[in-house]
Formats: structure tokens, sequence, C-alpha cells
């Protein structure tokens, strides 16, 4: 049998999960999610295993991750920034800060920094229209940011490294 | 808030310990909604006293909640699922946010009445994926409520089970379409399906589904309390009963998700009163009145009471209540771009209008803003719009095609500008 | 039965029945690209607008049941703004690269443009384009053509019971391929160009060889296998260039499996024995038909003789042969071959969940509803004659004088002694007889190659020899 990338801990959580859908194919997003949050991004190997424990056609993985913008199907830095630069946030100076996280990480949006510290994203709308702008910081939201607290907190990041 | 004399949820909206289950018990009668349904109503009986309600579905649409639920079969074999979506996705839009934030327990009674009332054993609430955190404290708030038996077997003793299971999306727009919706669930690629079947017949797992929002599910226990009629009156205008939560947001002084019984203010209140006024002083020139989607207006156009039916009456729509407030300075076109290029970019890409045609819009914005267009661009423009809009196989194409539509229509001198190489912000 | 109007007719319908299909009977053609009967609905293309009374927006036709009393509109000036629309949002990134396109002639792409496109471009941004896998040696892809129908992802899915069509990414980036540049797995494969509506999914078998136009097309039967699948021969100057499914919803709906689709190509293999020959020692010699025949009417009347017919062969070519066998000499047995293993119907079953039998020949119900018992073991006999299709596989013979008469190819002829060469599925008029027992007619496509004759021309001549009538 082949070696499983996958941690013991993975196969837990879908078993947990597993009861609580009439269908095994339910669990593709779950499975996508919970393997990204170990491994960071979704390997082909990876997407591979999961079809084979949900019992699914690989390619039938592949078209399902490569739908959802959530799902990065190449390495991102540690630190993902992916600043909203919908029409709420574009109205209050999303496109500035874009251009000063470019500046500030020496990236382009899409990029990841070459010590893989920072990935600097585009993002669609957050859905935290009254806070904008708005970033996501892997899974955590920042609001009402403006330069200067963009700058406090690359360089806060950069220090805790 | 002289015009907003009573609200429903905003005011838990401001501290992180109202989403326990014990302020909820405590400040807000938690439970107790559940409890009488549960102890003494009829599911049929439920569904009647949130047709009394007048409540409108606060997605986007604005579909009759309680006719929704009585479409679903009573003799049906199969499970039935009550699925809240929480998709949130709608730019503009964030009221449903703060409901998982500082009330989910609103939600969860909402979801254990409405799974009475259809006769729904699980129920799923699909959230974006981005709300990592407001999908951790709505299970937390879950566990809490479990374990307590609120949720899981013979609830309140009356032999009724529930379990829910929050399901995150994963980052597509058109996963707030409610079948799309459904196929995300499944696993699928979150691609709308032909309707019909529609969900009511043929919804999650091919079973009887009704999808709801979560601002609608978390209205239920308050109509349970207050009663149907009394929800149903405290909306200021016919078809529409309860309170709305609107997502302000932009050039206002005080962005915010505020609440106001239905139809009980105009745009330019909520905008003065509420938001206090364009930021820096600046004078107003547009608002987009509920979502990206809506068809914009002008400064002048905001003296409509800010509902379903006046808003249509002046050609636009309320959708999910998201106003976003446009100031004097800001270039429409470029804004209208950036609304194009989202919807080019979420458009699933299934049907024809809206996968080629969302982007040959945005395309020729850009021409348009590069100074490479020529005049009869803007009439292609527009005619490409009509080409998608009440053509595609949901709504999304209608979504990317009334921003161009009234855009346009509204602020063709601006556009001409760019055209002409005039425009004050090329 | 109910009825609904269209386009002013009065059209009866099934319950059920969607507006494409109804209006079809009523001689109305209404354009699709996504929809196909034999595949799920999906309503994607957005071409088959039609205006339906009392709904405000244009309506799918494929998507659309058939309703008692429904008033429907198939050319109203909405309806024909609306396909206008889809016709020139599908163009505005295909390539229109018709002239060297091998789909054009045959293109829904380019027959619904002329139909209800416009004739002008509206469009000058650049065109969308895409790097294209190779997808085995069935199919030709080329992405830039595809219209997104998603056609050929159903047909893996609902037919052929294999997900390896994809949809990869989403909206104007949406590539439909397999995934990592995987060839194609099914056995059917050659379906996903005929179901694709442009030319992005094209045979490389027939690639660059023939414009479609030029083709002619006879309807006849597939002799794969006993299934019987209905199919065009599609051939010009005796040439065949390729075989595609024809519809029979009671026998293959509307597949070929690749195995039938590319059995053709014996039929013109260079080695294929078209001239009379005998054996001279270790050496091959072209005979006269007089001398073969004559020789087979001699050894024919001896002592032990056996018959060997073929199921490849046509109900009337076998009652033909039983019939001379009976003129020549009574003794002489008779015995049918085909598929080791499935030597009576009895033994015949589906070889796989979509078409495909385990009988390899045509008519082994033919063979037995003339009474014909199957060869068992190997062909012992003092001599043996063997009648072939070209399919039936040949058994091991085990004797003095041994005689191919049919369809046989240079490294079959090593076997006999002599060889008469014959005419195969494509050269001939005949019936065979499905496993489910329905009798179908194979039609002639092409003339007979070199000097082949047909079976009962040959047995005609040799019961009737006189030599110098013998030519040819």
């Amino acid at each position: 049998m082949k070696e499983r990338l996958l941690s013991e801990k993975f196969y837990e959580a879908m078993r947990q999960k597993e009861p609580r859908y009439p269908d095994r194919k339910a669990l593709i997003l779950p499975s996508l999610h919970q393997a990204q949050a170990e491994f960071g991004w979704l390997p082909k190997e990876i997407l591979a295993e999961i079809a084979e424990y949900i019992g699914v056609h690989e390619a039938q993985i592949r078209e399902v991750a490569s739908f959802y913008t959530m799902y990065n199907l190449k390495p991102v830095g540690k630190m993902h920034l992916k600043l909203c630069t919908n029409v709420a946030c574009c109205l209050r100076g999303a496109n500035e800060l874009m251009e000063f996280a470019e500046k500030k990480l020496g990236v382009k949006c899409g990029e990841t920094t070459p010590d893989g510290a920072f990935t600097l994203s585009e993002e669609e709308c957050l859905g935290a229209c009254t806070t904008a702008p708005v970033m996501m910081a892997n899974d955590d939201y920042i609001e009402n940011l403006d330069i200067n607290s963009m700058n406090d907190f690359i360089e806060k990041v950069k220090h805790e490294r | 808030m002289s015009a907003n004399p009573q609200t429903l949820f905003v005011q838990h909206f401001w501290k992180d310990s109202n989403r326990t289950l014990d302020y909820y018990l405590k400040e807000m009668n938690g439970y107790e909604a559940a409890r009488k349904v549960l102890g003494s109503m009829a599911p049929d009986q439920v569904v009647e006293e949130v047709k009394k309600a007048n409540i409108r579905g606060r997605g986007g649409a604005g579909f009759p909640m309680g006719m929704k639920w009585s479409f679903i079969p009573k003799n049906s074999e199969k499970p039935k699922y009550l699925v809240c979506n929480a998709d949130e996705s709608e730019p503009g839009t964030c009221k449903d946010r703060q409901i998982i934030r500082y009330t989910p327990h609103l939600l969860i009674e909402g979801l254990l009445i409405g799974s009475f009332a259809i006769g729904c054993k699980h129920a799923y609430v699909y959230i974006r994926g981005e709300y990592v955190r407001e999908a951790q404290l709505l299970e937390e708030a879950i566990e809490e409520a479990r374990a307590k038996g609120y949720l899981g077997k013979d609830i309140f003793g009356s032999g009724f089970d529930l379990e829910i299971t929050v399901h995150r999306g994963a980052g597509a727009y058109i996963c707030g379409e409610e079948t799309g919706l459904l196929n995300s669930l499944e696993g699928k690629r979150g691609e709308p399906r032909v309707k019909p079947p529609f969900p009511a017949v043929s919804g999650a797992f091919s079973c009887p589904t009704a999808v709801n929002n979560v601002e609608s599910i978390a209205n239920v226990p308050h109509i349970i309390r207050l009663g149907g009629e009394v929800f149903a009156k405290l909306g200021r205008i016919d078809k529409s009963g309860g309170t709305r939560l609107i997502s302000l947001s932009g050039h206002v002084n005080r962005p915010g998700v505020y609440e106001v019984a239905a139809g009980s203010m105009t745009l330019r209140q909520i905008i003065d009163d509420l938001g206090g006024g364009v930021w820096k002083g600046k004078k107003l020139k547009a608002v987009i009145p509920g979502g990206s989607s809506s068809p914009v207006l002008t400064a002048d156009e905001i003296d409509a009471v800010y509902d379903v039916e006046p808003l249509m009456k002046i050609g636009t729509m309320m959708g999910s209540a998201a106003i976003m407030v446009i100031d004097e300075d800001t270039d429409l076109v470029k804004l209208l771009l950036r609304i194009t290029k989202f919807y080019a970019h979420e458009s699933c890409g299934q049907c024809t209008p809206c996968r080629e045609g969302c982007h040959w819009m945005e395309s020729l914005l850009h021409k348009v803003i590069h100074g490479e267009a020529k005049p009869a661009d803007i009439d292609l423009l527009v005619d490409v719009a009509g080409n998608i809009g009440g053509k595609t196989l949901c709504a999304l194409g209608d979504a990317a095609a009334m921003p161009v539509q009234s855009f346009v229509k509204k602020f063709r001198s601006e556009f001409d500008a760019y055209v002409k190489g005039q425009s004050r912000h090329a | 039965m109910p009825k609904c109007t269209i386009d002013g007719k009065e059209v009866e319908f099934k319950p059920g029945e969607n507006l494409v299909s109804v209006a079809k009977r009523a001689g109305i053609e209404i354009p699709v690209f996504c929809y196909h009967p034999g595949l799920s609905v999906v309503a994607q293309c957005r071409m088959c607008y039609v205006e339906v009374e009392k709904m405000p927006k244009l309506q799918t036709a494929c998507s659309t049941q058939a309703a008692e009393g429904m008033v429907v509109k198939t050319q109203s000036e909405a309806v024909k703004k609306g396909r206008a629309g889809t016709m020139e949002f599908l163009l505005l990134n295909h390539p229109l690269d018709c002239p060297i396109c091998d789909k054009s002639g045959e293109c829904d792409l380019q027959d619904n443009s002329f139909g209800h496109g416009s004739e002008f471009m509206r469009h000058s941004e650049e065109r969308r384009t895409y790097v294209d896998v190779d997808m085995g040696p069935v199919i030709q892809k080329n992405m830039n053509r595809c219209i997104h129908c998603t056609r050929c992802i159903r047909f893996g899915d609902e037919v052929a019971g294999i997900h390896e069509m994809v949809a990869i990414k989403r909206g104007n980036n949406i590539d439909i391929t397999t995934i990592d540049g995987k060839q194609l797995k099914t056995e059917y494969a050659g379906n996903y160009s005929d179901i694709c509506p442009t030319g992005s999914l094209t045979l490389k078998d027939f690639r660059f060889k023939k414009r479609a136009w030029m083709l002619k097309k006879t309807p006849t039967v597939c002799e794969g296998c006993s299934k019987g699948c209905n199919m065009e021969v599609q051939h010009e100057g005796n040439v065949v260039y390729r075989c595609v499914p024809r519809e029979n919803l009671e026998i293959n709906k509307y597949w070929m499996c690749d195995e039938g689709r590319f059995n053709y190509q014996y039929v013109q293999d260079p080695s294929r024995i078209v001239d009379p020959m005998k054996k001279a020692g270790d050496s091959w010699l072209v005979a006269r038909w007089e001398e073969l025949l004559s020789g087979l009417r001699t050894d024919a009347a001896g002592a032990s003789v056996l018959f060997l017919v073929g199921t490849d062969l046509t109900n009337e070519e076998m009652k033909a042969i039983q019939d001379a066998a009976r003129a020549l000499s009574p003794k002489i047995q008779i015995q049918s071959f085909g598929t080791p293993g499935v030597e009576t119907s009895g033994q015949d079953g589906p070889r796989d969940q979509i078409l495909k039998m385990k009988s390899k020949t045509a008519n082994l119900k033919g063979a037995e509803s003339l009474g014909i018992s199957p060869l068992l073991g190997s062909a012992k006999s003092d001599v043996v004659v063997v009648f072939r299709g070209g399919r039936a596989e040949l058994p091991r013979i085990e004797a003095k004088k041994a005689y191919g008469v049919g369809v046989f190819l240079e490294k079959e002829r090593n076997f006999f002694h002599a060889i008469l060469p014959g005419l195969s599925f494509l050269e001939k008029d005949g019936t065979v007889i499905n496993h489910q027992g329905v009798p179908q007619g194979m039609k002639r496509a092409l003339l007979p190659r070199g000097r082949c004759k047909s079976t009962g021309e040959m047995l005609m001549l040799m019961l009737n020899q006189r030599n110098n009538e013998v030519t040819a």
C-alpha cells in the first residue's frame, strides 16, 4: 500500500464528519479544508489521496478544488495576506493599500516573497464591508485598515518570525 | 434613532460575551420560543405563523419565507433538509456575520423551529469559507446548545431530534445562489442547477429542501415570541414584516450594520440619520442600494422609502439591504469596472452569456478606461449587458448586467468623457 | 395525448417531453449545443431560447417540458435576438479556423452561426487560448474551439461511466480536459468526437483525411459483436474514412464502441487477399477462379468434408452455403465458428455495462436460427472449407486440404491451401440477427476490391461450372 501523506488527525476529523452527511462526497470540501490546514496548500498527491479516501475519481477532486478560490493549488507564503479590493473596500482606499503592500513586501499582487514569508493576493468581497478596507491574514480578518495599521501588521509578522 | 423604535438584533451587536448561551437565556429569553413550538404547536401552525409574519427572505430575492416553507411536501418519504445560507457574498453585505458573531443562538433556535416546521432532522449551515472564525463561533454555540439538550435527541422531551452541521464554503460568490450552494454542500463545483426541479422538491442530496438566509432564520424565534401578526406590524409597509438589517458602507461618516423597521425610513434618512451623512463633508454622487448587483441610484433618487416595493418602483432593488454610498469625487467608470470584474471572476462558467459576456464587458470597460474605446463601444457595452440579463441559467447574469446598464444610463457623460479623452479621472 | 402550440401549429406530446423534441416532431428545428437527447439536460449553452406565453423571460427549450395548452414561439424577435446574442458570445473566443478544421461542414457551431448569428463581428479583443494536452490515440483535442457545452463530460459520466473529461477552474478560464494530460481510458472515446458540437474533439483517425461534405454516407450495421449497433459508413472513391453511430433507441441509442468504429480498417488493409490464390510449396501464387472452384468442387464431393461457417456471415450467405453443401454431397458437415468460448447464444452476454457483447461476431443468432451447430475444438476433416466474413476467429484446422473462402489477411493464409477472396460486411447486402433476436440489414457501401466475389456468386459458379464461363 502507498504511504499515506495525510495525518491520522486528518482521518480522525473526517471520520467524525462522515456520519453528518448522507453522501460521502459531501466530505470533499471539508477534507480539502482539513488537508490545506495541514499542508498550507494542496499538492496533487494530496488530492489523489483524498480522492481515494472518499472513493471518487481523482479528476473529480481536481474539478472541485479548482473551482474554489480558497484552495491553494500552488504553495503560498507562511502569512497569506488577502486584501479585498471590491466596491466597499475600494471606496475606502483598498487600491492605495494594495500599492503600499506591494511596495512594502517587494512583490506584486499574486506573488510570494522570496523567503516564503508572505503571499499577497487580491480578494473579492470578504463580507465585512462596514469595516472596510479589510484583509484576511491567514484565517483572521483585519478590519478598518489604513496604511499605518497595515504597515504595523506586516512589521509585527516579520518580527514574530 | 427616532424613526426606529424597536430593534430585534442590533442592541446585542456590541460585546463578544453576548454570543454565549448564558446571555441568550438571560437577556433574550433564549430557546423559549422553541420550547413553545416543540411543546404545543403543530408544524403547520408554525408555517402559518411565519406566513402571518409577512417576512420576506433576507438573502436578496425577497421571497416570502412562510410560502417557501409551505412548498416542502409533507408526505415525502425522503428526508427533508433545512439549509441556512450563510454565504453572505453579495458585495456590500455583512449583516449575517454580525448575527453569527453576536447572536448565534438566535440562528440555532431559528433552525430548531424551522426544522420542526418542515420536518427536518438534520439542518446545515453553509457558511462562506472566509468566515473561518465565524464558523468556529457557530460550532461552539452549537456545542453549547447540544450540551443543554437544545439539540440532539428528544429536544424538550418532545420526541423531536435535530442535528446541525456547519459546512464551510471555499471561496465562490455563486454558492450564495441556493442551488449552487446545494451543489457545493454535496461536494461538487458550486454550479447552479437547472430549475425546475426546485429545491423544495429536489434540493440537498436530492431531497426536499428549504434554503433560507441567516437573518431570515434568526427572525423565526422573534416571530414565535411576538406572534406573526405583531411581527408583521413591525414593518411599516405592506408585504414586509419585521425589521431589516442594513449594511451601510462606502463614503459615509458612520458605516455599520443598522436595523430599521421594514419600510420605516427613506434611503436619505438612512444615509444621513444613521450613517451620519457623506464623509469628509462631500456631496453625494450615487448610491448602490441593495448590494453591488442592484441598479445604481443618483443623488436625487434617494427619497424613496427603503424597502422592496418602493425601490422596485424606481427601477432598482433592495437585494440584501447593502447600501454603498458614493461621493462626488468617485470615478464611476472605474467603480463599474471593479464591479464587472467581480462578476466575471465569480461567473461559474456554465452558461454562455455569463461566462463570455461578463468577461467581454470587463474588457470593454478596460478599453474605455485606457482610452482605447470608440463612442460606439459604450452602446455595445449596454447591448452586451442586455444579451446577458435575463438570459442566464441563474441570477448572476442579471447581477452582472444591471450595474452596467444602470451606471451607463445614469452617468453616461462620465463614460463619454473617457472615450473623448476628457475624463478628469483619466 | 395532451397538446401544445408551437409557432401556431398544434402538436401532441408525451408528458415529460421537452420542447426541443416536441418541436422537432412538428418539423420545427430548435438550435442546440449542449442538449443531447442521450444525455442529461443542463441548459448551459443558452441557444435553444423560445418564448413561452405568460413567461416573462426567454426559456430554454431543452429544459422546458411541454404542458397542455402551452403556447410557444420559436421565431419571435426576442428569440432571434437571444440566439444571436448567444452565437456572438460563443464566437468571441472561437478561432474561426474552419478552413483547417475537420469538423467543418458538419459543425453545429457553423450551422447555427449561419442560421442564427450575425454576419458582423463586434468584438476586437484578444481571444482566449489554451495549451492542449494529448489525450491518447483516439481523440485530438483543440480547446480553443471549445464552446463549453460539457457534452463530453456528461457522456463520460453518464454513458461511458468514467469521469475522465473534466472542467477545471471556472468562469472564463474553464478548461475542459483530462487531468494532467492523462490519456482517455474509455473504449468508447470516438463518441466524444461525434457529440462535440465543434471541432474541439476530433478523431485522430480521420484527421485531415477528408472534408465532411465530400463523404458519401451509407447506413448499415456494425459487425463488431452481437449487439448490432446501427452505424453509418462514410466513404468516398471506394475508400472508407470513418464509421459513426446511427441512432437506434432499442439497440445502441446514439453510441458505438471504438472497436466497432475502427473495425472497418481491415477491409482496406493492403495485406487483405483480394485475388484468388493457391499455395505452391512455400509460396503463394495468384490463381484463376475456375481452377480453384473446380478444385473445391472436386474436393468437396470427397469422403470427409467439413464446411465451417463464420458467424460473421449474413443469413443469406449461410443459407446459400447450406444449399450448396446439400447439392454437392449429403455427407458434408456444416458447423459454425466465431468467438472461442461463446459458441452458443446462451454463452453470449454483455462484455461491459454499455454496449459490447461477448460474441465478437454479428450473426451468432442467425447461424443458430439456420440450425448450424457450433464447432467445438479444432476442425478435423480430410477437407475443410472455411467461409468467413472477416471477424470470426479462425479455429485450429487439421485437414489434408483446407480452403479459405471470404476475407483473409496475408498473415492468416498459411492455414490454407487456397484462398477464394470474398466480400467484407461493407461490400455486401444481407441480414444479421443480433443478440436480442432483432434482424437488421447490412448495406453495401463499397464495390468489391480486386477480384473478390460474393459468396453466392462463388457457390453458384462452383455448382454450375462450365470451365470457359469462369473468368475474371
